[in-house]
């Protein structure tokens, strides 16, 4: 018996204001999955991202993600077990690396140390106290795959993790990538590097037309 | 697995106070700003001491109104939706983001009454009377405000007037902070009892954090 | 999708009508011993004023229904209740200060209700700036009903708030903003009628409203329903490339 789904669009339709971004949004992503997701610019992935993240309610067809339907008050409740690396940081610049890590920790009720040993698993140890404002983008991005290897998450979404890393990094963004296949989750990725995601995920999608094709 | 409510609220609560310790805005521009206000009011109506001293606090909690709210604005301007989503995606609860926003603003509003009530008493020569009463105005003022300006600043939260539109939603909403607290002086010079302006501002204080806590999930809509 | 094309008229001629009416009342009523022919803008005032805190009541009552349901009837209901509020509380204002110049000399003498009236117009007008600045049909039906709520709720304590202030300040010397009680019978019936002509005027201003809302959510219903593009098919190849 084929396990459920931990994403599942069904025609999903989605608007921002009067503006129609996605429309008749078909997938299937399954637990293990390593997914590709390609575009060209403008073509709706960070919203489509934003969707399977629960952030965003379709307005016409059907979404459900890890069992709660995306219109409905269910979805506050998964959303601790999706992860999410946006292209903008979405880190506070007026904190230290470590202190970024320590309030996710602290807002997610993971044991504290867990934040020093994450930053030390992506090489940021020696930069804790540095703010994150005055780190490169980079290392911000560096500090927000911490977060995502210290919270346990179903499905990771990663917009354009490649882009402003070093060759560690990309690395390391690879291994957590194949690490969290492994452990059963799901893993989207939008990318421009079409070669270097193809290598590593099993199947790609395209957004075109607002639909995937 | 998602932590206990009251942690996610000091959490909050933790890392804006964090970001104001390092950013200063009310320390470096809001309380300055404040105080400047208090200046340039004699420089426009006169600056006998008798009228200074008679209008001295309403003076003080008008500056207190118009100017306290920058301090719930300035710091919900500045979190971005990547930041509100990353928060939304570590379980944050927004009931336990609302108190804990209004918990740090509650925070920097004291710090702004007493360092402006500060220049007040000084440049304006106002009595401090009842100073027990004196503190809990300060406290109920602040907290009313604090919830008011927290709860419009998610309310104007990704529509194009942003920030800008607060002030004018929050002013005439605060009108029962602003006569309590007046009147809640008045009655400490002239010898009455303020127990009932006192409650007037408890009300407010309630009715505002009940909406601001039952709301929060519906605002965080997008 | 079934498109209204039928307009209704008959709001119209009620509103023409009440207003005759109320207008021919207020000219024909006796003069007052102590306001003299000023009497006549309380016949206006009054109903205005009655008319204010009815259609803030509505918009209370349509968001608290919106946040319930989510049927954006609702939100239409508030929004035309809140508009036309608005509009009767600067009318209730104006006149008033009309009449407190031409009767005290001084236009405001920041009498009770008054001073409410005052503070409520500014609630309503940031109500009506809010709806202004957001596009989202349901983002702005969210944020207004809470904002709906909010001001609604606030309004009693604004109000007591007020009261005990000007209750500890002694009012002014001179007559008092309501003026003595009404004796004569006919102004009563004036007044009255003014109130029940008013009322019929907000009632038909809110359905001809509510309609005009309506028509709009529909033509922007047809259009999102139109096989357009979507955003990103604005994005193509760009003209400016290398050079083969």
């Amino acid at each position: 018996m084929n396990p459920e789904p931990l994403i599942s669009l069904r025609s999903v339709g989605v608007r921002v204001g009067s503006t129609q971004i996605l429309r008749d949004v078909n997938l299937d992503v399954a637990s293990g999955d390593v997914v590709g997701l390609f575009g060209a610019n403008g073509a709706g992935k960070t919203t489509a991202l934003r969707l399977m993240a629960t952030l965003i309610r379709p307005v016409s067809g059907t979404g459900v993600v890890l069992g709660a339907d995306l219109t409905s008050a269910e979805r506050y409740d998964v959303r601790r077990r999706i992860g999410m690396v946006g292209h903008v940081p979405g880190i506070f610049p007026e904190l230290t690396l470590l202190e970024n890590l320590v309030y996710s920790a602290r807002v997610a009720g993971v044991p504290l140390e867990h934040a020093q040993e994450a930053l030390a698993a992506v090489g940021l140890a020696g930069a804790a106290d540095r703010l994150a404002g005055a780190s490169s983008h980079g290392m911000q991005r560096r500090t927000e795959f911490a977060r995502e290897l210290m919270i346990d998450r179903s499905i990771l979404l990663l917009d354009e993790p490649h882009s402003a890393l070093d060759r560690d990094a990309v690395d390391l963004v690879e291994g957590l990538i194949e690490r969290k296949a492994a452990e059963g989750g799901a893993v989207i990725v939008v990318s421009h590097d079409r070669d270097r995601i193809e290598a590593i995920a099993q199947r790609s999608v395209e957004l075109r037309g607002g639909t995937l094709v | 697995m998602t932590s206990g409510f009251w942690h996610q609220v000091r959490a909050v609560a933790h890392r804006d106070l964090l970001r104001e310790r390092r950013r200063g805005d009310v320390l470096w521009v809001t309380i300055p700003f404040g105080a400047l206000a208090l200046l340039l009011v004699p420089l426009a109506i006169g600056t006998d001491a008798k009228l200074l001293r008679e209008i001295g606090a309403g003076m003080y909690w008008v500056i207190v109104m118009l100017f306290g709210v920058l301090v719930a604005v300035g710091k919900a301007s500045r979190e971005t939706q990547p930041q509100q989503d990353a928060s939304s995606l570590l379980g944050l609860d927004p009931a336990a983001g609302y108190v804990g926003r209004t918990a740090s603003s509650l925070i920097l509003l004291l710090a702004f009454e007493l360092a402006v009530g500060a220049v007040a008493v000084g440049l304006y020569d106002i009595d401090l009377l009842g100073v027990g009463w004196l503190v809990l105005t300060l406290v109920v003022v602040a907290l009313g405000l604090a919830l008011l300006g927290t709860l419009t600043a998610s309310i104007v939260n990704s529509t194009s007037a942003g920030t800008a539109l607060v002030p004018l939603l929050v002013a005439p909403l605060s009108v029962p902070l602003l006569l309590g607290a007046t009147q809640a002086y008045d009655g400490l010079r002239y010898g009455h009892t303020i127990v009932s302006w006192v409650l007037l501002m408890a009300a407010v204080v309630l009715v505002v954090a009940m909406i601001g806590v039952l709301t929060a999930r519906p605002l965080q809509e997008s | 999708m079934k498109v209204q094309t039928r307009v209704r008229t008959w709001p119209w001629v009620a509103i023409a009508f009440s207003l005759v009416v109320a207008l021919a009342l207020s000219l024909v009523s006796p003069r007052d011993d102590v306001q003299g022919e000023l009497v006549r803008i309380m016949y206006l005032h009054v109903p205005a004023a009655w008319l204010a805190y009815v259609a803030f009541f509505i918009t209370f009552l349509g968001s608290v229904a919106y946040l319930l349901t989510k049927h954006l009837r609702w939100d239409r209901l508030a929004a035309a209740s809140a508009e036309i509020g608005v509009f009767f509380t600067g009318l209730t204002l104006v006149l008033g200060m009309i009449w407190g110049k031409s009767t005290w000399g001084i236009p405001w003498t920041w009498d009770a209700r008054l001073t409410l009236t005052a503070i409520m117009f500014f609630v309503y007008l940031g109500y009506l700036a809010l709806r202004r600045t957001t596009d989202d049909q349901v983002l702005r039906a969210s944020r207004a009903a809470v904002l709906g709520v909010l001001g609604a709720v606030q309004i009693p304590l604004v109000h007591f708030s007020v009261v005990w202030w000007r209750t500890l300040h002694q009012p002014p010397s001179i007559l008092r903003p309501d003026g003595p009680a009404i004796q004569d019978p006919l102004m009563m019936v004036t007044l009255v009628t003014g109130v029940v002509a008013f009322t019929v005027i907000y009632a038909s201003l809110m359905v001809k409203r509510i309609e005009l809302l309506h028509l709009e959510e529909q033509l922007a219903e047809i259009e999102r329903s139109t096989e357009r593009p979507v955003a990103g098919e604005a994005v193509v190849v760009p003209e400016l490339g290398r050079n083969p």
